[in-house]
């Protein structure tokens, strides 16, 4: 077999790997688009015969999905925020120096990043109440995000920093420069895409939280996307060309950012996670 | 005064000030929390005394309680194999997919990044399509099965007992292969080819070489793997929440979902925060496996 011939066969069991392993997310979108009764059709239509597009705005008006969106996105862009501001300057410091301090820290930030947040839950909500923190629910949630997920990002954005060659730098400090002004002026332009793509990592998972909220906000009018998908799932519920519908509208802007900037973020997600 | 702002503009206070802020707040917002769990799993809490720290103590009773009820250990068991089940899955599918990927032809690491939108979805939309895959009557899994003759009844995924936590496998290995094969993909990759090629001069075939070069030389890796696998599934939640509730009569609680459930539907903080002190201790020495098995990399 020629070499360009065991590529194509290659390809061709790939692409149907991948569609097997996609399907759950093509009975996404195609359940959507489904009529009450082809929904519940034996044996079920694997492509809609009449699609239901008015589905979508039906869905859209009548869970508010406007309101549990724009809340998703307070939420993660908070976090995403915080964490940065914070997480930057960590991930550089751990970075740049090799001692005893280091490798505790790190091992700090380790230990944090493995705490489940389903466990951790009861003492933050037990403490925020005692604080005070719960009349702002939407920040408690963002506070406790921030600290589920910052580990994480420190770990993806010391492996950039540790990418950039200390020599530069070192360069820019001979030529007068202060150590405020080399990290702004050479160290982090250097970085700045491994530290985007780890940012949008972190937006995507809060973007998607589900724990802190569900605990945290009880108010309606706060709560975000995944909270309200969870009370549109009824115990009994038949309204599943509905529920797909919400499921679509929410997660298609995230794997559209996902396909776009798939490349970089898997690099990205595999130079900081393990090597 | 003067020297100090000159050292946070110029010398070793800058570092320290950047460290100190972020390191702080992740004391004060995560590590503080973990001891107060500890703390209440000691104490009496109930809504009256939730709103002070001076709760009476009540030493070992919390723990004790938690092991006289009935369900205590068919829920950790549920958990272990939980545990067993997803991580054993998302393993062998993820490797099995990651070598298949190791061969390279043209289009191999776009394919292969495409399986990662499993990763990024929000769980609550992978619970919700399980949900629906996994329906008793009209969910197409069971069409699939039922039409390749491997069942001849409807399999009531989430409402059968016998089922529900397999349900609940199934969705979790599914979100976590394509993790899995990632990561594998990226031990593979640095795996030295002259390896494999002196291997092949001296008459390896293709089973010996894996197991004489690819596994040793994956050790680490593999090891790491397994120890993310481990606090990963103990950290899912979502998929509990959106496809069986715990439910039917606990045949699919985990530790997990169950501390949650202690303390948000039936409001004993105090069992919930006992069952997340035992569950974080377990968290900890998967953590501490997979500091070990990538502390080459931690030292740089």
């Amino acid at each position: 077999m020629s070499e360009t011939n065991r590529n194509r066969l290659m390809l061709v069991i790939a692409i149907l790997m991948a569609a097997v392993y996609l399907f759950p997310l093509y009975w996404m979108y195609i359940t959507a688009l489904k009529s009450g009764s082809e929904m519940f059709a034996t044996p079920p239509s694997f492509w809609p015969s009449q699609p239901q597009w008015d589905t979508y705005p039906f869905v859209w008006e009548s869970r508010n999905m406007g309101r549990y969106l724009w809340n998703s996105l307070v939420i993660a862009s908070g976090a995403v925020v915080l964490i940065t501001v914070l997480g930057v300057g960590c991930a550089y410091v751990l970075a740049r120096y090799r001692n005893v301090w280091v490798d505790i820290g790190l091992f700090l930030i380790l230990m944090l990043q493995v705490l489940p947040a389903s466990l951790m839950i009861t003492p933050i909500f037990v403490g925020y109440s005692q604080l005070g923190m719960l009349n702002y629910p939407r920040l408690a949630v963002i506070i406790a995000i921030a600290a589920k997920s910052m580990p994480f990002f420190v770990v993806l954005v010391r492996a950039t920093f540790m990418a950039v060659p200390q020599e530069l730098e070192e360069a820019a400090l001979v030529d007068g420069n202060s150590r405020v002004g080399a990290f702004f002026n050479i160290v982090l332009p250097l970085a700045r895409n491994g530290i985007l793509v780890s940012a949008i990592l972190i937006f995507m998972q809060a973007f998607g939280e589900f724990v802190y909220s569900k605990s945290i906000i009880q108010a309606v009018e706060l709560q975000p996307a995944s909270v309200g998908l969870n009370s549109f799932m009824g115990p009994n519920t038949n309204e599943w060309n509905r529920i797909m519908a919400y499921a679509t509208i929410y997660v298609t802007p995230i794997l559209a950012i996902f396909v776009l900037l798939q490349r970089r973020i898997v690099s990205g997600l595999t130079s900081g996670a393990i090597k | 005064m003067k020297r100090l702002l000159s050292s946070i503009r110029d010398g070793r206070g800058f570092d320290i000030v950047l460290v100190t802020f972020p390191l702080g707040f992740l004391l004060l917002m995560a590590g503080l929390p973990l001891l107060y769990n500890v703390l209440m799993s000691f104490q009496e809490v109930d809504m009256f005394s939730l709103g002070t720290f001076w709760r009476p103590f009540v030493g070992f009773k919390n723990y004790a309680d938690l092991f006289a009820q009935p369900e205590t250990w068919p829920i950790l068991g549920n958990t272990a194999l939980f545990v067993v089940g997803s991580i054993a899955g998302q393993f062998m599918i993820g490797f099995g997919l990651a070598l298949f990927f190791w061969v390279n032809f043209p289009g191999a690491s776009w394919l292969r990044g495409l399986f990662l939108v499993s990763w990024v979805m929000p769980g609550l939309v992978v619970g919700a399509i399980w949900n629906w895959i996994l329906s008793g009557d009209f969910g197409v899994l069971n069409f699939i099965l039922r039409e390749s003759g491997i069942i001849s009844g409807n399999i009531f995924w989430r409402s059968d007992p016998n089922y529900s936590l397999y349900a609940v496998i199934m969705a979790n290995i599914w979100l976590g292969t394509a993790f899995n094969m990632i990561l594998l993909s990226v031990g593979l990759a640095s795996i030295p080819g002259d390896l494999y090629e002196a291997a092949e001069l001296d008459g390896a075939n293709a089973w010996q070489r894996f197991w004489t070069i690819t596994l040793p030389m994956m050790r680490s890796t593999i090891g790491a793997i397994i120890a993310l696998g481990l606090i990963f599934t103990l950290q899912q939640f979502d998929l509990f929440a959106s496809i069986t509730s715990g439910g039917p009569n606990n045949s699919s609680n985990v530790t997990q979902y169950w501390a949650w459930d202690l303390s948000f539907r039936q409001y004993d903080f105090a069992k919930g925060a006992t069952i997340s002190v035992i569950m974080i201790v377990f968290v900890m020495i998967a953590a501490i496996v997979y500091v070990r098995s990538t502390r080459h990399e931690v030292r740089g």
